[in-house]
């Protein structure tokens, strides 16, 4: 079938492309959402796309870059062509994706306890007592049920040639986006209702349900009347939306660090009846800010005292302190390694090749490639602080070359990764075309199993060419459908 | 084996009335072989309720906050210690030259105490400190480590207030003056560059007078009683004292408090509060012989109790953060 309508300038190009096999055949999960798009003009399809972002401004469905000075707060543009996963696709991510967050947290119950990983020599004690995210203040403090990474938003890409599913990140700090998922089902379901007499797609919106299930769970008093706060950074954040909506459905509190107080090791909340006591805490506040006695005594964000009361086990905090530790991307090299020494199961889900610059081979490699690699600082998240070699000027690639060699622990690089592509509509151009795609699904865990809605968050690079898809760099989102069954 | 009883107070006055104070002190004096600590107790005024647990670095922290407003806090830790006659470390005389092939070893061990700090950041100016210490030495780990103690004793000059709480070795190096704190950071980074664990000991020393019933009333270098020195660890021996402020190691007039990577670690009051008004701190340190089974004062296990328990005082003025 020749590609026409709004498919007529499609090209596959050399890059994994999620709906085509080849330039004119669409894998047969994506068949029926590309004949009735392809059936579709221009004008009726820029008509529904203007009818979703109405939804979402009139929702107030936005997020703030920080780096802006044009203003607070922005939408977050959305993408109607939904990314597709077969069942049995979806299968495989799942379980090596729950493999994952359970090595990770018994990296973090091992890292903040005994250390056995250190005796065994399987990941040098030096690299991690040298991440700027481990956190001294954790070790010896038994988390409540023995969970630290209750929530996790890891960052999968697809291999350019085969398609196959690598991690690229893990996040197990405070991973976000998870409400854009739930809106983006929902506008999708009112702008295309019509896409989905033809699929059957698995639901995502159980995912508040699950989380605050998991979260009373946590309760050091126990029982089913415990008291659920969230506590957010407040209106400048740029998750803000995200917490006051994950507030509001999971009905919760959202509290800001001045709404608390402790009191001899325990938490409450200040109310017009008094003071509540306070049993569980998912806080979107970072380690750092989270108790001005403990971590920066200059922060107002958080309550000072909290470690004290969480140390003592009087409240449960998700997710723990100190797993920044494990998002370090120094650290990331060694998951696999987690996976075989905790497990002892063979890893399901790849992981991206990683040059550790604070090894001296792997360093002379990367000062001699920077053209051809990402280079990142292993403390940072969200696309800053990390160069893009191919796309670098030549006084880039040397500055930052300058700034691996005075501070080579500080670095990773990895080759460039061609991101998958998936069919997105171009407003410029008028037209669908391919553009870069990453998928964040989010995985809850409850200490004895690991829930993910199916599918995530796919962030998608709007830019033509750009393979950076993170939000505060100017990417978007799409809604992501795992089928019931294979198409 | 010395037996002390100490008090130690800290005050704070503020100019206004201030609410939410939260604080954790690190007083309580280490138990371990070397020294036993017979009893701790802790009182704040106005009252308090606290919680304790111990970091990282094993120290004993406890917290506890005052909500209502108030003008002024005092803190008091009382203690009872046994200092024990420590053994005379061992060496097999492991060679200076021989050090930098252990240096992966050491630092994949006890990174923390490698490492640069805040207040030791890893200065070029170290260098000539540890190389004179080696040439002084006897070509030994030891040596050099017991020669970079003297040479700090020796080079710089003890003068209070030439540098605050806060200063890094900076200040210290180029002043060539400073205090126990400042000269327990020089040789923690003079040996750490030289690739040696080495950590920050908080504590007291006993004056002579307390120390020795014989002893006339002296003063000691480093003050009366709050003093800071250094451990580091020979890989032929283990972890052993010194006191670059006296420029010998330390003995049964040290009392050991907390251990940390430096003064950050170990500070023994730290809080935060809400209100604008200003501060003052004072801090008092009283050692006295403890009381022994018959209630008398008692210095040593000599059976003659001392004629007058001597009280030491020390009265410290200085603006301060709420961290002493």
């Amino acid at each position: 079938m020749p590609l026409q309508g709004l498919f007529g300038d499609y090209q596959v190009g050399s890059f994994y492309d999620e709906m085509f096999a080849a330039p004119d055949q669409p894998r047969p999960h994506y068949a029926k959402i590309f004949e009735k798009l392809a059936s579709m003009v221009p004008s009726q399809f820029e008509e529904r796309r203007q009818h979703a972002d109405l939804a979402f401004l009139l929702q107030g469905i936005t997020f703030t870059v920080y780096s802006d000075g044009r203003g607070t707060e922005r939408l977050f543009p959305f993408d109607l062509i939904p990314r597709i996963i077969p069942h049995s696709e979806w299968q495989r991510i799942e379980s090596g994706l729950a493999q994952r967050v359970v090595a990770l947290n018994l990296f973090l119950q091992d890292v903040y306890g005994k250390q056995r990983i250190f005796a065994d020599r399987k990941i040098p004690r030096s690299l991690v007592y040298s991440c700027k995210h481990f956190l001294r203040e954790v070790i010896g403090i038994e988390v409540p049920r023995g969970i630290h990474t209750h929530i996790c938003g890891i960052d999968l890409i697809r291999d350019s040639k085969t398609g196959e599913y690598c991690v690229l990140e893990d996040n197990v700090r405070t991973p976000s986006g998870i409400s854009y998922v739930l809106e983006n089902r929902l506008v999708m379901m009112r702008t295309f209702p019509d896409a989905f007499q033809a699929y059957e797609v698995l639901p995502v919106n159980h995912y508040p349900a699950e989380l605050s299930r998991i979260l009373r769970s946590l309760s050091p008093r126990g029982g089913d009347d415990a008291q659920i706060v969230l506590l957010t950074p407040g209106i400048y954040n740029s998750a803000y939306f995200e917490h006051s909506f994950l507030a509001q459905q999971m009905g919760i509190e959202l509290v800001e660090g001045r709404d608390l107080i402790v009191d001899g090791g325990i938490v409450y909340m200040k109310t017009i009846h008094g003071l509540q006591r306070v049993d569980v805490i998912y806080r979107r506040v970072d380690d750092d800010f989270l108790d001005s006695l403990t971590f920066r005594p200059d922060s107002v964000l958080g309550v000072p005292g909290l470690m004290g009361a969480y140390r003592a086990g009087n409240v449960a905090l998700a997710n723990a302190v100190g797993n920044g530790v494990a998002d370090d991307k120094a650290i990331y090299a060694y998951v696999p390694a987690f996976i075989r020494y905790y497990l002892g199961e063979d890893p399901i889900l790849r992981s991206v090749d990683t040059y550790l610059c604070s090894k001296k081979e792997d360093l002379n490699y990367v000062l001699g490639h920077l053209p051809e690699l990402v280079v990142k600082a292993v403390g940072e998240s969200g696309g800053y602080g990390m160069l893009m070699g191919p796309t670098a000027d030549r006084e880039r690639l040397e500055e930052f070359g300058r700034r691996v060699k005075a501070d080579p622990r500080n670095y990773i690089a990895q080759p460039v990764l061609p991101l998958s592509r998936v069919p997105s509509y171009d407003p410029a151009l008028g037209t669908i075309a391919g553009r870069h795609v990453d998928l964040r699904p989010y995985c809850l865990y409850d200490g004895e199993k690991v829930t993910i809605v199916p599918g995530g968050l796919t962030r998608v690079a709007l830019q033509q060419g750009s393979l950076v898809v993170n939000s505060s760099q100017g990417g978007g989102s799409k809604d992501t459908w795992v089928l019931f069954g294979e198409d | 084996m010395n037996r002390y009883h100490l008090l130690h107070a800290t005050q704070f006055r503020y100019d206004g009335p201030v609410s939410e104070s939260y604080n954790e002190v690190r007083l309580r004096p280490i138990h371990d072989e070397t020294q036993s600590c017979l009893s701790f107790r802790i009182l704040t005024d106005p009252v308090s309720r606290g919680t304790s647990y111990r970091d990282a670095f094993g120290n004993w922290v406890h917290q506890f906050n005052i909500l209502p407003e108030h003008r002024h806090l005092k803190i008091e830790a009382e203690s009872v210690v046994l200092a024990h006659d420590a053994p005379v470390p061992q060496f097999n005389g492991m060679k200076l030259s021989e050090l930098e092939d252990h240096r992966e070893e050491l630092e994949e061990q006890f990174l923390d105490f490698v490492a640069p700090t805040g207040y030791v950041p890893h200065l070029p100016q170290l260098d000539e400190l540890g190389e004179a210490a080696a040439k002084a030495g006897d070509g030994t780990v030891a040596g050099f480590v017991h020669a970079t103690s003297h040479l700090i004793h020796e080079r710089f000059r003890y003068v209070k207030g030439a540098t605050h709480v806060n200063s890094s070795i900076q200040d210290s190096l180029s002043q060539g003056a400073g205090v126990c704190q400042d000269f327990a950071h020089i040789m923690l980074g003079v040996v750490r560059k030289r690739g040696l664990p080495a950590r920050y000991v908080s504590g007291y020393l006993v004056p002579q007078s307390a120390a020795s019933p014989d002893a006339k009333l002296q003063e000691v270098i480093g003050g009366y009683a709050s003093h800071a020195w250094a451990e580091v660890y020979l890989p032929d021996s283990g972890w052993i004292g010194l006191d670059p402020t006296l420029g010998k190691p330390p003995g049964l007039q040290h009392v050991r408090i907390a251990y940390g990577r430096d003064y950050g670690d170990v500070a023994p009051v730290r809080g935060v509060y809400k209100g604008h008004a200003g501060q003052r701190l004072s801090v008092d340190v009283h050692v006295r012989p403890a009381l022994d089974d018959d209630g008398r004062e008692q210095l040593s296990e000599n059976k003659t109790p001392p004629p007058e328990a001597p009280v030491i005082t020390e009265r410290v003025q200085q603006p301060a953060q709420q961290q002493q």
